[in-house]
């Protein structure tokens, strides 16, 4: 069943697709949400809001974009709205001075690549909130520039920037294990910003 | 490491889902709380709707009677206008009773949790 035949469903009053259309896109909106608030205990009210209010717009979704584009967007949305209004401590525009200062080191002169791969997955969760959002729609969604620019409404060379730097900030940490070459194109890179 | 090595891992990482789960019957659990947040309308509308019939049988009843039995009816409205007060109250409990049942019942029921969820069983798997 394709988003519009589904849509129809929905809006016909057929609850099972709708049951459908949740199964189908949950793992878009956890991820989207997970990574900006990174509380599992209220991220299951949070994605609930998501759909909730995905079915009161349903009737508004007019086919200009995909589906998941405008899911993403509700769940962005929510979960940036959620972050303001409820944690106060997080700053949501924080700059790359702050994000390096909450990234850790990685110091290990002979690291495993698995060591590694759980490092900096664990420094992205650190990262500044944009910067994960552009990071997970990019790498792990798959949405193209234009559709993160729909989804985040910042424009494309913010989110290219983003993208960017946050992709730096974490090599900059990882300067014990990377060869001089690199760490001087790191370095370079920092210095533009 | 040469950059290369560090760029596929950095690549495999960002790639990596997230530690964040929901719960197995998240689906049906969401279309619940919609149904449960959106059913009263469809009550609401079913009342009305059913009011609106009974008010129209009721005036096709009295115009029948009014041309069989005219002073039947006037007989009728001289009693009701005489009584306003009862009539106004039987009338306000009629229509109560019609709109618990429709509407504020259903309402109360759903907002109550399963059964099965109260004893907790998981109803996902019925």
């Amino acid at each position: 069943m394709n988003d519009a035949e589904l849509i129809n469903q929905i809006l016909n009053g057929n609850s099972n697709a709708f049951t459908y259309l949740v199964t189908r896109y949950q793992k878009l909106v956890v991820h989207i949400t997970g990574r900006l608030i990174q509380r599992q205990d209220e991220l299951e009210d949070v994605c609930q809001d998501v759909f909730l209010k995905v079915y009161q717009n349903l009737g508004k979704y007019r086919n200009e974009c995909r589906l998941s584009t405008w899911i993403a967007t509700i769940a962005y949305n929510t979960s940036i709205n959620y972050l303001r209004k409820f944690k106060k401590g997080v700053e949501v525009n924080a700059d790359d001075s702050v994000a390096l200062r909450n990234l850790t080191d990685f110091k290990s002169d002979d690291p495993e690549k698995a060591d590694l791969h759980r490092y900096i997955r664990e420094q992205i969760e650190l990262l500044p909130v944009h910067y994960r959002t552009i990071l997970t729609l990019y790498h792990l969604e798959e949405f193209s520039y234009q559709e993160i620019e729909q989804i985040t409404g910042m424009p494309e060379g913010t989110v290219k920037s983003y993208l960017f730097r946050a992709k730096a900030l974490l090599k900059e940490k990882l300067r014990f294990v990377v060869d001089e070459n690199s760490l001087k194109s790191v370095k370079e890179i920092n210095n533009e910003y | 490491m040469n950059t290369k090595e560090l760029e596929h891992i950095l690549d495999q990482s960002f790639r990596s889902k997230p530690d964040f789960h929901l719960p197995d019957d998240f689906a049906r659990q969401v279309t619940r709380t919609v149904v449960r947040r959106e059913q009263w309308k469809t009550d609401l509308f079913e009342y009305l709707y059913l009011s609106c019939v009974l008010v129209f049988l009721l005036t096709v009843a009295s115009g029948f009677y009014y041309f069989i039995d005219k002073q039947l009816v006037l007989n009728v409205l001289t009693y009701l206008s005489g009584n306003v007060i009862q009539v106004a109250l039987i009338l306000f409990i009629l229509n109560f009773i019609l709109f618990a049942d429709r509407v504020l019942l259903r309402l109360l029921f759903r907002s109550l949790p399963h059964p099965l969820q109260r004893s907790g069983e998981r109803v996902g798997i019925l």
